[in-house]
């Protein structure tokens, strides 16, 4: 009695390979991450939203920037100048 | 190498020591901070600048927990920040560094970053808790602080390159980057502010911010090695059919 469905034989290996090379967008999406992280938490006096409010973004919360405040008692523990 | 995977390790690994930091940072460091603070109040009192009433206290104590809020918030932010050039620099070194398993690789390398890009940077312009640092000074402190971190980030890297080429005589990379980071210690400005608060509360918070600082380098190692150990992101398997 011939068979309904046929059975292919497959010959299947596997190979691994390790690439030491980092893809390009992998390698831009981290340093932009490290320069954005970095300078919001560490140097930021009002610059960022600066971009959308002007001027008055550099004095929002008692005299100095939004941000600067937010961050402030990080800046200050992880050794950023700061006032 | 599976590009998401590895994206996916870095920054989980970066967000989670770096929320660490922020934790612990509310429970060890704050304190340091609410005392600097108070003094920065004592002296708004006596100068006239605000009045010492109910209602400053109420509105300062909201402040207060609206900015501890912010350091752990912040905390994450530089923990993918850090976490990000770290997995970056992982990557790139991962080959180079001695050993089979990742964890130990990664804490290795995290030692050397930290070294270079937080601790020497830290002897040159050592952390400061709030009150002592002058707001008329603070451009050229931030350009002077990140000046000295980059190069002696761009130093240690410079002179890994070369430690790499050194067939024999490797000790003269170190040998290079100790006295290329000593001129820069004796070439760059020193911090301008001078200290008025108290120095137990500075030396203080010092110690304190440079343990929670390294300790944030530690866990950022061990998840990122532990995390590369089991997501394994440069391997890639194929199969092939014959």
């Amino acid at each position: 009695m011939p068979n309904s469905f046929d059975i292919e034989m497959v010959n299947t290996s596997q190979i691994t390979k390790t690439r030491r090379v980092v893809p390009i967008i992998a390698a831009v999406a981290l340093f932009a991450l490290f320069g954005l992280g970095y300078f919001v938490v560490g140097f930021d006096q009002g610059q960022l939203f600066s971009i959308a409010e002007g001027q008055m973004a550099y004095g929002q919360m008692n005299g100095v920037g939004y941000l600067h405040e937010f961050t402030h008692d990080m800046r200050h523990a992880s050794g950023f100048p700061c006032h | 190498m599976k590009t998401l995977s590895f994206l996916f390790i870095v920054v989980i690994a970066g967000l989670l020591a770096g929320l660490f930091h922020g934790i612990i940072n509310v429970a060890v460091v704050e304190p340091y901070l609410d005392r600097a603070i108070g003094i920065e109040n004592q002296r708004m009192f006596d100068e006239g600048q605000t009045q010492n009433t109910p209602q400053f206290w109420q509105q300062f104590s909201d402040y207060r927990t609206w900015q501890k809020e912010g350091s752990v918030v912040s905390g994450g932010i530089l923990g993918i920040a850090t976490g990000s050039l770290f997995g970056l620099v992982f990557a790139y070194s991962r080959h180079m560094l001695p050993g089979q398993n990742n964890v130990k690789k990664a804490l290795l390398l995290a030692t050397i970053m930290w070294a270079a890009l937080y601790f020497i940077p830290f002897l040159k312009y050592p952390a400061n808790p709030p009150t002592v640092g002058d707001p008329h000074t603070i451009v050229l402190r931030a350009t002077t602080y990140a000046l000295f971190v980059a190069l002696s980030g761009l130093g240690a890297f410079g002179f890994s390159r070369l430690y790499k080429k050194m067939q024999n005589k490797k000790f003269v990379a170190f040998l290079g980057y100790a006295v290329f980071i000593g001129a820069m210690f004796v070439i760059m400005p020193p911090n301008p502010d001078k200290i008025s608060t108290p120095m137990e509360l500075v030396n203080g918070f010092r110690a304190i911010s440079a343990i929670t600082m390294t300790a944030y380098w530690i866990v950022n190692a061990l998840i990122l090695g532990w995390l590369w150990n089991k997501v394994q992101p440069h391997v890639e398997n194929q199969e092939i059919q014959k």
